[in-house]
């Protein structure tokens, strides 16, 4: 189950923290490092309450997050609707989309789930790049960020466009958090663990799955939108499977089902591809190592790594083990 | 009042399930009987609809459930437990307990509260704990826990629901005969309204819990009855002697 340990709630104080006070004395490569990052953070955070917490591994997250992106970019740029509504608009039709994925979904498991979400992604990627609407290969360009100067704030700037990115990173871990800690969140875990054993106690498993992975569109089209507000140009790439797979290897890399490592391994993920693209252009192939000695090592990830020590050095007595159940 | 009426159950040219009716009165504790791969687990398969008949019904209350889902059953009040432990692995006792009661009590789908939290939930947990002994150990993660432990957790879940009719398959399967013992000093205590359905093996322990007995042998009922007339039936000795024979 789900819960805010002392070391879960002092890395995220740390790294908001530390966002903060970098987006503060950052220069403008360093503040677009930064959006990037809040990007993938709200993406691999919506992806880890479904896949590392609901066993849910999708391969659709790329396209629910272009959904978003280009939602929000047609709603705002050619239904001429503000950028706050075109937001709420983009993330609803997302986590309409991920709705029926999941219903639909429900009934697969493992492998099964993987390949019928990755179809669904396939499904929307080739819809927007086909479609004359969405400008095809060529993508689009021209979507607005929200108009705050009302309350003084200019997203144009690149600083405060980072913290406006930072604050939605916050928003998306609220949500994420709350979802788990509700009586969907515990059921999503319970039925990671035992989907008919739930399902004899009376839950409708369809629908707690189809209504999680909702939310989990909802927060990739916010990542969409917001994607879409940082470089203000999209294209059908956004929606490629290889997006999500991005970001099931970087959930992986910081740590399933912890929702802090997620967001260390966005951070480490991006660095690291900029830091290491600076020196070779087989940066894929370095981060690929990375990964395996990852997975290797047999951790959760980074922080599930992190998490592990500190555990092993709190050793609670236990029973006798269990043996195997007859 | 629980029912089934000529119920069949055919895996390929095996039939499993043989025209078995049954009928439980509100209350009634019955013990269901019978060797190795008579048919008992695929009864209960059927009755909470993890399984379809191929033929026949299967009535609660009257109503008519053959043709409900798993889902549907459990909210009418029907609850069972596995021969093999099925449990929520990688969470404490007292978790396992509490989302069973959570989705029970229909807060499996809630978004805001937690339902671990709530005074419900939270007085459902201690009462199981305690009818299931487990009280001292909520906090225990379930993989880190005996056998025996998990066997009682197994019964828990299925009491979590706050049911009207729990299946028990072989609740003391694998269990040492203390423990079974107090299993059964424990089925005893449970409330008088509460209609149980139980598999066992041992035919002094059903004895000593069950009002009456139902027999199965080859997917067929081979005796219905109070334990007295089982205890001196040759026929269940029959039964039961070759069985013991061929183990
Ligand atoms: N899903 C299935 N597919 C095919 N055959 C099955 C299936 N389930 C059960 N059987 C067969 O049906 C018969 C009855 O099995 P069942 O598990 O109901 O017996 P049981 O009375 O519970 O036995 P035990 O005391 O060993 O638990 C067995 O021969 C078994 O192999
Ligand atoms: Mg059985």
């Amino acid at each position: 189950m789900f819960t805010h340990t002392p070391l879960r709630l002092t890395t995220l104080a740390t790294l908001a923290i530390g966002a903060l006070a970098y987006a503060f004395v950052a220069g403008f490569f360093g503040l677009e490092i930064l959006a990037e990052i809040a990007i993938l953070a709200i993406l691999v955070i919506a992806l880890d309450l479904v896949a590392g917490f609901g066993g849910m591994l999708s391969l659709c997250h790329g396209a629910l997050l272009g959904v978003g992106a280009y939602a929000f970019t047609v709603a705002a740029k050619d239904a001429g609707l503000s950028a706050f509504p075109a937001m709420v608009l983009a993330v609803a039709l997302s986590a309409a989309l991920a709705f029926v994925i999941g219903a639909v979904c429900a009934r697969s498991i493992g492998i099964y789930f993987i390949m019928a979400t990755l179809a669904f992604g396939q499904m929307a990627y080739s819809f927007v790049f086909q479609s004359p609407l969405f400008g095809g290969d060529d993508g689009l360009s021209g979507a607005p960020r929200p108009d705050l100067t009302a309350i003084g704030i200019d997203l144009t700037d690149s600083r405060a466009f980072a913290i406006y990115a930072i604050a939605l990173v916050a928003l998306t871990y609220l949500v994420a958090a709350s979802t788990l800690r509700s009586g969907l969140g515990r059921s999503l875990v319970g039925l990671h663990h035992n989907e008919k054993r739930l399902r004899a106690l009376g839950l409708t498993v369809w629908r707690a799955k189809a209504t999680a992975f909702a939310i989990s569109g909802a927060l990739a089209g916010l990542a969409g939108c917001l994607a879409a507000q940082h470089t203000q140009y999209i294209s059908p790439g956004l929606l490629s499977w290889t997006v999500s797979g991005e970001a099931l290897v970087v959930v992986i890399l910081g740590g399933l089902g912890t929702l802090a490592g997620p967001i260390v391994g966005a951070i480490l993920f991006v660095v690291l591809k900029h830091e290491i693209s600076a020196i070779t252009p087989y940066w894929h192939a370095i981060v690929g190592l990375i990964l395996i000695a990852v997975v290797m090592s047999r951790a959760n990830g980074v922080f599930g790594y992190v998490e592990a020590r500190m555990a092993a050095r709190a050793a609670k007595p236990t029973l006798e083990k269990a043996k195997a159940d007859a | 009042m629980l029912e089934t009426r000529a119920l069949n159950k055919s895996f390929g040219a095996i039939h499993v399930t043989k025209g078995v009716s049954l009928r439980l009165e509100k209350g009634e504790r019955r013990v269901i009987l019978g060797p190795n791969g008579a048919g008992k687990t695929t009864l209960f398969n059927q009755l909470v609809g993890e399984l379809t008949p191929n033929s026949g019904s299967i009535h609660l209350d009257g109503a008519d459930i053959t043709a409900l889902r798993v889902a549907d059953r459990a909210r009418l009040g029907l609850s069972r437990s596995y021969q093999k432990n099925t449990l929520f692995d990688g969470l404490t006792i007292g978790e396992n307990l509490g989302l069973s009661a959570a989705v029970a009590l229909g807060k499996g789908q809630g978004l805001w509260r937690d339902p671990l939290q709530s005074a419900e939930v939270r007085e459902t947990v201690k009462e199981v704990a305690a009818q299931v002994d487990l009280a001292p150990l909520l906090a225990m993660p379930v993989n880190a826990v005996s056998y025996g432990i998990r066997r009682q957790l197994e019964v828990g879940i299925a009491l979590s629901t706050r049911p009207k009719f729990i299946l028990m398959d072989e609740p003391t399967s694998g269990v040492g005969p203390e423990m079974s013992k107090g299993f059964h000093r424990l089925l005893k205590a449970l409330p008088r309204d509460l209609t149980v359905l139980i598999i066992e093996h041992d035919m002094d322990l059903a004895f000593d819990v069950a009002d009456t007995i139902t027999v199965l042998n080859y997917g067929e009922v081979v005796f219905d009855g109070l334990p007295g007339a089982a205890r001196d039936s040759q026929l269940l000795k029959d039964i039961y002697l070759g069985a013991w024979e061929d183990a």
